[in-house]
């Protein structure tokens, strides 16, 4: 009996797809990388620009009408084929860049309309992948890079964190206000949420108590986990929870001396917060 | 005679509680069968959410820590033996306060007895471990008994207490002991890959079909980790698989991977027919996570394919295997939409449950990722250029202002 009932591969079949798309494109990346002199800035322009454009054609000619809300996909290729035409379509244009520069000193501008072009296919295919690039890319904008630079989170960074995250935050919330694509605000909370914990928490870190990025950090923190709370997120009460812990531990451990006054901070701080998780726990069941 | 701390009859209840969990997010059941569920299939066990359970576990294992380290700071604990004896101590405290809490406060996967389980246990292992290494044993003899102790120890929390992982830790450490036995590598990969396929065996054949749902899902996760073991012992080309693909793409300098041509060629054999193996196991008894695992390790042979025969790789190996993917899911699709109502043979690729939603997934991580990947992979901007020197990324993350 339960063996004869029906067995789905949707998701297996989703993620060899996805694992694939992923090898091309590694793949094509790989090959232009080793062999671009020998194939020449006409062909590797022609066929990302060609492939690009056969995927975007292809999602328009399948895909469905706009709704404002949550759809399925015509078909479990094709969120796929639109990350593919997406991804390239971003080794193109950085193809061009990085081998002509045409824009001199306002290339990052070919970030933000790459961007812009990424919210759009995500909206109109209702794509979170797409949707999780143009994010990445608008960062990209805002200056961050996958370096030990953005790790090392300089003055700079953090104002720029700060800002994408508001900017991210009031896009997400337009969204979802307006109810057009409702479901993509946990996306945009999600990246709202690290850049501007990060950024506040690095700035609590260098000044403590003198300046505003303690309060704004308690501010933010206390946000995060009321939300959570209203919307019984509890992802959201865990980034609450340890970026709270974080901060709480920069600013006492560093008016604490001593190895055992150290160790009495992480006994107390510890069962602290086991007995609030406790509470909450046990108020989210009630609520029920 | 069962040592588990939770009956047979609450691990049942839960199952079906999960199930129907999925089927009533998925929209198969209404609201109120799902309370008829939920009234039926109450464990009597306090449980907690993932991310509660993640936070309890950090926590409760940060306390434990802290609480080792100002005993061992204000008792002045000095010398192996004391240590010993503190880590003894310790380790049983906290194995017996985590027993404690499943039995009178009927916690169940709630991260704070699982913290304290695992710890608890692994400071009894170093404590004993200590006792042991003052008999001035040699270190070869030491490693081994420290292996068989830990197996042992995290085996008997896995049956005590339920946790997978244990077992899994179990079965990593016995896998140590073949490594410490002086044998010729191709000796310690025989025996290993033996011993997992003995118990993946052993575990298939004790299932019948009177066997209990819970728990033929928990040897399904045992069994997919067995596979993955053996799997891991047999595939001689696994260590060198990103050197191959994305860094120096000649082919490896020492024939047959430093093992005797025989060994090598059926370990050859063997990467082919374990996934496939698994495969068909996943498939007939419908075990998704045996099958899931069959696939990696049926993709990871397709990736180590050419190191195994020699032959050099290419910059565009990635992408054929992309490709072949594609291809092989599309096929697969194709087949089952042929089927009368878009099943085939029981399998369709239809979505019937859908999976629990918290906001992000891997996936969408992932795709974040990609446009500074890619930016990555693109060539230095070359001298003679007209206009060289710029950098940025289409969608690329990269470049500083």
């Amino acid at each position: 009996m339960h063996l004869k009932k029906r067995y789905s591969v949707h998701q297996e079949l989703r993620a060899a797809i996805y694992i694939g798309v992923l090898l091309i494109t590694a793949g094509l990346g790989l090959t232009i990388r080793q062999y671009f002199a020998q194939l020449g800035d006409i062909a590797i322009v022609g066929s990302l620009t060609a492939g690009a454009l056969a995927a975007f054609l292809y999602c328009f000619v399948k895909g469905k009408p706009w709704s404002d809300g949550e759809f399925e996909s015509p078909n479990i290729l094709f969120d796929y084929v639109l990350l593919f035409g997406c991804k390239l379509y971003a080794a193109d244009i950085g193809y061009i860049e990085t081998q002509f520069s045409l824009l001199g000193d306002s290339w990052h501008d070919y970030l933000l309309v790459s961007a812009a072009l990424f919210f759009f296919l995500a909206y109109r295919f209702d794509n979170r992948l797409v949707l999780s690039m143009a994010l990445s890319t608008l960062a990209a904008w805002f200056g961050f890079q996958l370096s030990a630079r953005f790790v090392s989170f300089h003055h700079y960074y953090r104002e720029s964190a700060i800002a994408y995250s508001l900017v991210t935050f009031a896009m997400g919330c337009l969204s979802h206000r307006f109810a057009v694509k409702k479901h993509f605000f946990d996306i945009y909370l999600n990246f709202t949420v690290h850049f501007l914990l990060v950024a506040l928490l690095s700035g609590v870190f260098e000044y403590l108590f003198a300046s505003w990025h303690l309060p704004a950090m308690a501010a933010a923190i206390a946000a995060v986990a009321v939300y959570s709370m209203r919307t019984r997120r509890f992802l959201y009460m865990l980034y609450a929870i340890l970026y709270g812990y974080a901060c709480l531990s920069a600013v006492v451990l560093e008016f604490t001396h001593g190895a055992a006054a150290m160790y009495i901070y992480g006994i107390v701080s510890s069962l602290a917060v086991i007995g609030l998780i406790f509470v909450l726990s046990r108020r989210f069941k009630e609520g029920a | 005679m069962s040592i588990s701390l939770y009956t047979a009859e609450q691990e049942e209840r839960l199952f079906i509680w999960r199930e129907a969990r999925a089927w009533a997010r998925s929209g198969l059941i209404t609201d109120e069968q799902m309370g008829g569920i939920n009234a039926r299939t109450d464990p009597g066990l306090n449980r907690t959410n993932v991310f509660f359970r993640i936070l309890f576990f950090l926590f409760t294992g940060s306390c434990v820590q802290a609480m080792i380290g100002f005993c061992a700071f204000v008792i002045q604990i000095r010398g192996e033996i004391a240590i010993a004896w503190s880590a003894l101590a310790f380790g049983a405290a906290m194995v017996g306060l985590a027993e404690y809490l499943v039995r009178r406060k009927s916690l169940y996967r709630y991260g704070i007895e699982e913290a304290l389980a695992l710890s608890g246990m692994a400071l009894a292992c170093t404590g004993i471990v200590i006792f042991i290494f003052q008999l001035h044993m040699e270190l070869r003899p030491l490693i081994t008994t420290a292996a068989m102790l830990a197996a042992a120890c995290f085996f008997w929390l896995y049956l005590r207490f339920g946790f997978l992982y244990a077992a899994v830790i179990s079965v990593a450490c016995a896998c140590v002991v073949p490594f410490q036995l002086s044998l010729p590598p191709a000796g310690e990969r025989t025996i290993v890959a033996m011993v997992l396929a003995i118990i993946f065996l052993t575990s298939i054949r004790a299932e019948g079909s009177e066997t209990r749902d819970f728990r033929k899902e928990r040897s399904a996760l045992l069994q997919a980790c067995l596979l993955a073991g053996i799997y891991l012992a047999v595939n001689l080309r696994l260590p060198e698989l990103g050197r191959a693909h994305f860094g120096n793409p000649a082919p490896f300098d020492q024939p047959h991977a430093g093992f005797p041509p025989l060994f090598y060629w059926t370990t050859y054999g063997l990467t082919f027919l374990v996934p496939a193996l698994g495969l068909y196991l996943g498939l007939k008894r419908r075990k998704r996570i045996v099958i899931n695992i069959s696939l990696i390790a049926a993709l990871l042979t397709l990736a180590t394919n050419k190191d195994y025969l020699g032959f050099e790789h290419y910059a565009w190996d990635p992408a054929v295997l992309g490709v072949v993917m594609v291809v092989a899911a599309i096929i697969i699709m194709r087949w089952l939409a042929n089927g009368s109502q878009g099943v085939s043979n029981g399998f369709t690729a239809q979505n019937l449950l859908k999976s629990e939603d918290h906001g992000i997934n891997p996936a969408d991580l992932g795709a974040a990722l990609l446009p500074g990947a890619i930016q990555a992979n693109l060539p230095p901007s070359s001298p003679e250029k007209p206009f060289a020197g710029g950098q940025s990324g289409g969608g690329g993350a990269s470049s500083g202002y």
